[in-house]
């Protein structure tokens, strides 16, 4: 029981996280709200998807479905990477303009582009998660234990509840935090994520064959901390981290980054010229 | 509009993408017959634990790993050490081929028992 409470914790945690982070992005626009039913929305599509990947991958008859699907979830995995990397480098450029309701701004930062992408972060957060979780639980009510199906799933129901209150009580010891602070320190728990999935990516990539591993294990720190245990694993999936990486992950992960900073050191600049032709002499931030 | 320029880039990019599956489709073609030299190894997955739990297999080979799950749940071979995650539904088998690795010990697990179904490759 405690281990079905866990891992459906566990495999919650994440999307929920992720969503908990966009939701709070939502309402720190004076019209945000508008804005959420792409959120909504986004989550309603992720269960449904989820459920389809769950079907599709228990009903696979052969290597050439499981490689197809392979190669999907993989699609799925470099897309959200690549939409959360996005959306932090745009909060990064944009964050900072908020405070000063331009209506140019908002208008920028409200547009159906932009809220599309937090629909489709949504939506690929909640169907890779969910479509674990529904396998999961199909599972157990294969393998029919002597627990009880009646009490697993109440195991399932507290550990999702958990997931919940966990990002609940983030979200509640973030507010102490300052406007600029909460976006940096969400920045950081996204770009992590982000590559986070692309080093998924990435490794299902090499599993396949498609990208070849260059050097394996570049070094081996199982035993500071297993990337295949249950502690790592969370780990694993939150910043990308591996205790026995190929050369070739190493390398994206590195480039990942680079490029990010990099990105963001060099907006920074630009972005911050703008505020002050813009902004009233006697105005500053906070 | 349509330049003669970009009627030019148009036929040096299909002939760069047809030249690019040609060598693949040909690389895959000569890979095929050494496939079929690997050694094979045999995992089951029953009753939410892998048997053998210690696989030894030779470093700096390539080899395939048939992987079957007699149930009587749904599992899945993972391991972040060697760069795999495939769901495997009761009374479903996969191919999974793996290295060339180098000596060590390289840990998968099945995530949806993740207490008793634990094992290790060990490559010498």
């Amino acid at each position: 029981m405690a281990n079905v409470l866990f891992i459906v914790w566990r495999e919650s945690l994440e999307a929920v996280l992720i969503i908990g982070i966009l939701y709070a992005y939502l309402m720190r626009f004076p019209h945000g709200r508008q804005g959420l039913r792409f959120l909504w929305s986004g989550v309603a599509g992720g269960i449904g998807l989820s459920m389809l990947l769950a079907l599709a991958t228990l009903h696979i008859q052969d290597d050439l479905q499981g490689q197809r699907l392979q190669y999907f979830q993989t699609g799925m995995l470099l897309v959200a990477a690549a939409l959360m990397t996005q959306m932090v480098l745009w909060m990064h450029k944009y964050g900072h303009t908020l405070k000063r309701n331009l209506e140019s701004d908002m208008d920028k930062a409200l547009s159906s582009g932009r809220l599309l992408g937090v629909s489709v972060v949504a939506l690929l957060a909640v169907a890779r998660e969910g479509a674990e979780t529904v396998m999961y639980l199909y599972s157990l009510g294969l393998e029919n234990k002597a627990g009880g199906w009646v009490s697993m799933f109440g195991a399932a129901v507290t550990g999702f509840v958990l997931a919940l209150a966990t990002a609940w009580a983030v979200s509640k010891g973030v507010r102490f935090l300052s406007y600029r602070t909460f976006f940096r320190v969400t920045g950081v728990i996204l770009l992590f994520a982000a590559a986070g999935l692309l080093v998924s990516g990435v490794s299902n990539l090499i599993g396949m064959g498609v990208l070849p591993a260059l050097m394996e294990p570049v070094w081996n720190t199982s035993m500071i901390l297993d990337s295949n245990g249950r502690v790592g694993a969370i780990v694993a999936a939150l910043t990308g981290y591996r205790s026995q990486p190929s050369l070739m992950l190493v390398l994206i992960y590195a480039l990942y980054w680079a490029a990010a900073l990099g990105w963001m050191k060099w907006r920074r600049g630009g972005g911050r010229t703008r505020v002050r032709e813009e902004s009233q002499p006697s105005r500053s931030s906070a | 509009m349509v330049s003669k320029s970009s009627g030019f880039s148009t036929h040096a990019r299909a002939l760069r993408w047809s030249l690019l599956l040609l060598s693949g489709l040909f690389a895959g073609l000569t890979a095929a017959p050494v496939m079929a030299d690997l050694p094979v190894f045999k995992l089951i997955i029953k009753d939410a634990r892998f048997n053998p739990q210690t696989l030894e297999v030779p470093a700096g080979r390539k080899f395939k790993l048939h992987v079957k799950n007699e149930g009587p749940g749904v599992e899945e071979f993972e391991s972040t050490d060697l760069n795999r995650e495939n769901i495997l539904p009761p009374g479903g088998s996969l191919e999974i081929f793996l290295g060339p690795l180098e000596p060590g010990t390289y840990k998968f697990f099945g995530d949806f028992h993740p207490d008793t179904a634990q094992g290790r490759i060990v490559a010498k």
